[in-house]
């Protein structure tokens, strides 16, 4: 119906390669680009701030943690600490006079070469191993910051961003900001949807499917292990300074706790390891489920006149939220992304069932 | 997973469904909106409960009887559990819907707010929590303490120590320990410039977080042989703090703690154990003031109490009450200056602002807010745990000041250079 799909074939190589072969998803995409670009000017505030933007952050960060786990198969626990590192680093060189654009991408490189000294662990380990090692990270990085009252700024431990402009725009209020989170949110997107075209992405695949395979096959599992680590902790260090800029805007060292690497973590789970289109999903359940299903419950305890004592009300949601994760998870395993990936296959061929392949 | 349309269709309108709920814009005028997303589920659980608890049932005592100043109080309750995206969305939807005052009670959600409420002009409630540096109120016009800060608080024990010790602490030793986080440091550099003027030793044992194990710490603090001990935390590190404390054999009647000590943590202690302890107590405990009195006549008597009637009157609870008497204050001040409003962020804080020795009725010591002083003065008092209640053992009292506002003016100024 919508995709047209039966029976048009392609007639040039160009058109197969493209990123998105089939116009209707161009034009959902389009779509979705439009409203993202006109959400400041159409929804309220309460959704542009409280929805949108954080959700384009976690998403951001969420792909950057997708290359490493889900491309090249490397577990990182401490995807938190790493965005730590570039949100401090970029936000003390913004406090020395440093322009954030330039901040921006020091933060990141920040990110990458701490990262990938931790990420040379998974030289020699994997798995579970590999997961203990970046936990370590996680901790060494939360005691680092906590405990230097010169990163972490002051008895109070608090950081205050100062105000910063981005190409000469000043960014204060919600829709600069929101539009800085936007661009970020989609190059990271455009170059995860590259990368797995490219040679780096399918040495990357090749390591996460057999590390040694991938070597006798040619591709220097050293090399690439670390240029993986290098390139998603930078990703992580640049997400950390605009969440630190646009979001946060004051920052202290527990808010890069081991709490965000595992929520991080679950959202690309939940989302898909692997797709691009995952951690949009996946970061949308797991921030907005709990807030969604806590308003509902609380207007529906305003509106029919249920009186729940507060504890259970606030428990509720999250009892809701985590049978809707195993939910999720137990019915596909491979995410959401997965389960809009079956709808999108069940209309490529309607009315038909099966697609010709 | 196979997936048919309908299915599909279903699911996807149940997930928006909330989405799409119209948010409850109260049209009628006379109506002070207040927000409090509050950690329910994650850390503070059990103190948030009870805090909460304390906050509505002043608020039903208050609009039971007419209100204030013509308003009627709505306070909006939801849980955080401090996490900053729920807490920057609750934010955001309380502003939208004309909350003109927060109170998150969390040191993280605060922080992570400040910029937010003074760029939208929210009053922001930072009890016991946030930044101890909001007590200057030329710097932090829209977050408001209205209560004893850390640091303050950190005094208080220091010249209930010197009185202990017959006013002279020279060559005496003192042990803090403190959870290893930003908030358990806090007190410390007021601490080490007392330690210089008092002339006695601060040593520093910090427990890592969140302190369910402190077994490795305690037997250094004995051999230590300390004079004092100050211990620093909340929640669940409080109560393994005591008990490793009274494990090792420290003297109950030298040992302290900041606000955060109730009789919920003396009953996982021990009640008889923990005898001799001391806290800073910033208002009355127990169900003896007047305004518990009326809670329990006129909100639990007539069965409209918002949680069991056990809680009430402990320290948690009368925290809240506290807070809530004193947003209810600003409120009255705020009416008393322009009675037809309109209610916004500005007209509260004008309020709050204006809060002049005010003591709800013996509940509180004299408070007075100012626009240079939101911490109100300062004034708390010593509390001795008996076996059964917190027993005051002070009148209320402030101490160091000097120390504690050289420190705020510090860290003000600091913000003010870079915040602005």
């Amino acid at each position: 119906m919508f995709y047209r799909r039966a029976g048009i074939r392609h007639t040039r190589y160009q058109d197969e390669r493209q990123l998105f072969p089939l116009g209707f998803d161009r034009g959902l995409i389009i779509a979705v680009l439009a409203i993202l670009l006109a959400a400041p000017f159409l929804f309220d505030r309460l959704y542009v701030s409280g929805y949108l933007l954080p959700w384009l952050i976690w998403t951001s960060a969420a792909l950057g943690l997708n290359l490493l786990m889900g491309w090249s198969g490397q577990i990182h626990l401490g995807y938190g600490a790493v965005m730590g590192i570039g949100a401090y680093g970029s936000v003390h060189l913004v406090r020395l006079g440093v322009p954030l654009e330039i901040a921006m991408i020091a933060g990141g490189l920040l990110s990458a070469t701490i990262g990938t000294m931790f990420g040379g662990a998974a030289l020699r380990m994997k798995g579970i191993y590999l997961a203990m090692a970046t936990l370590a990270m996680q901790y060494v990085v939360d005691f680092v910051i906590s405990h230097s009252s010169v990163i972490s700024g002051g008895s109070l431990a608090t950081l205050q961003v100062p105000p910063v402009s981005f190409l000469g725009i000043p960014l204060q209020g919600e829709v600069p900001t929101y539009y800085l989170a936007l661009g970020v949110c989609f190059v990271i997107t455009l170059f995860m949807l590259n990368v797995r075209r490219t040679s780096f992405g399918r040495a990357l695949a090749a390591l996460r499917e057999k590390d040694y395979a991938a070597q006798i096959l040619g591709i220097s599992t050293f090399r690439y292990k670390l240029l993986a680590f290098w390139v998603s902790s930078f990703i992580g260090g640049v997400v950390g300074s605009v969440l630190a800029v646009t979001y946060l805007r004051a920052i202290s060292p527990d808010q890069f706790h081991i709490e965000l690497s595992i929520q991080i973590l679950a959202m690309i789970i939940v989302g898909g390891l692997g797709s691009v289109l995952g951690p949009f999903f996946g970061t949308a359940l797991i921030l907005f489920a709990p807030i969604l299903l806590n308003n509902l419950l609380g207007f529906t305890a305003g509106t029919f006149g249920l009186s729940l004592p507060i504890d259970l009300r606030a428990h509720l949601p999250l009892m809701a939220y985590g049978a809707l994760v195993i939910g999720f998870l137990l019915y596909e395993p491979l995410g959401l992304a997965k389960i809009y990936a079956n709808f999108r296959n069940y209309l490529l061929v309607w009315p038909f069932r099966h697609a010709q392949r | 997973m196979s997936l048919d349309r309908r299915s599909f269709i279903a699911g996807s309108a149940a997930l928006a469904a909330p989405l799409a709920l119209p948010v409850q814009v109260f049209a009628q005028e006379k109506i002070v909106r207040f927000t409090l997303p509050q950690d329910f589920t994650r850390i503070y659980t059990f103190v948030t409960s009870e805090y909460n608890q304390g906050q509505r049932d002043y608020f039903t005592l208050v609009n039971d009887r007419g209100g204030v100043g013509g308003y009627k109080i709505v306070a909006d309750i939801t849980d955080h559990a401090n996490d900053l995206p729920r807490a920057i969305e609750a934010y955001e939807r309380g502003k939208r819907e004309g909350a003109v005052l927060i109170d998150p009670l969390s040191t993280p959600v605060a922080r992570a707010l400040v910029p937010r409420a003074l760029e939208d002009k929210i009053n922001m409630i930072t009890a016991y929590s946030g930044r101890s540096d909001a007590a200057d109120g030329s710097a932090f016009p829209y977050v408001l303490p209205l209560s004893i800060n850390y640091w303050t608080q950190a005094g208080l024990i220091i010249e209930q120590f010197k009185k202990t010790e017959k006013g002279s602490l020279k060559g005496k030793k003192i042990v803090f320990v403190h959870i290893d986080t930003p908030f358990g440091k806090e007190p410390l550099p007021i601490l080490n410039v007392l330690a210089k003027k008092e002339g006695y030793e601060l040593t520093a044992f910090p427990y890592t977080p969140p302190g369910n194990d402190q077994s490795a710490i305690w037997p250094q603090v004995r051999r230590a042989r300390p004079d004092f001990v100050i211990f620093w935390g909340a929640g669940v590190g409080q109560t393994v703090a005591l008990t490793e404390a009274i494990r090792n054999g420290l003297p109950m009647d030298r040992v302290s703690g900041s606000v955060w000590l109730s009789e919920s943590d003396m009953d996982v202690v021990g009640r008889e154990a923990a005898k001799g302890v001391m806290k800073v107590e910033p208002c009355v405990g127990g169900r003896e003031p007047k305004v518990i009195k009326d809670i329990l006549a006129d909100v639990i008597g007539k069965g409209k109490g918002a949680g069991p009637e056990n809680k009430v009157g402990t320290a948690y609870y009368n925290y809240g009450v506290q807070m809530a008497t004193l947003m209810v204050e600003g409120v009255r001040k705020a009416a008393e200056k322009a009675p037809n409003g309109p209610v916004t962020g500005p007209w509260l804080n004008e309020g709050l602002r204006s809060i002049t020795n005010f003591t709800a009725d013996g509940l509180l010591p004299p408070t007075t807010i100012t626009k240079d002083d939101h911490q109100g003065g300062g004034m708390g008092r010593i509390a001795r745990w008996d076996g059964a209640r917190f027993v005051p053992i002070t009148d209320w009292y402030s101490a160091n000041q000097d120390v504690v506002w050289e420190e705020i003016r510090k860290n003000s100024e600091e913000f003010k250079k870079s915040g602005k």
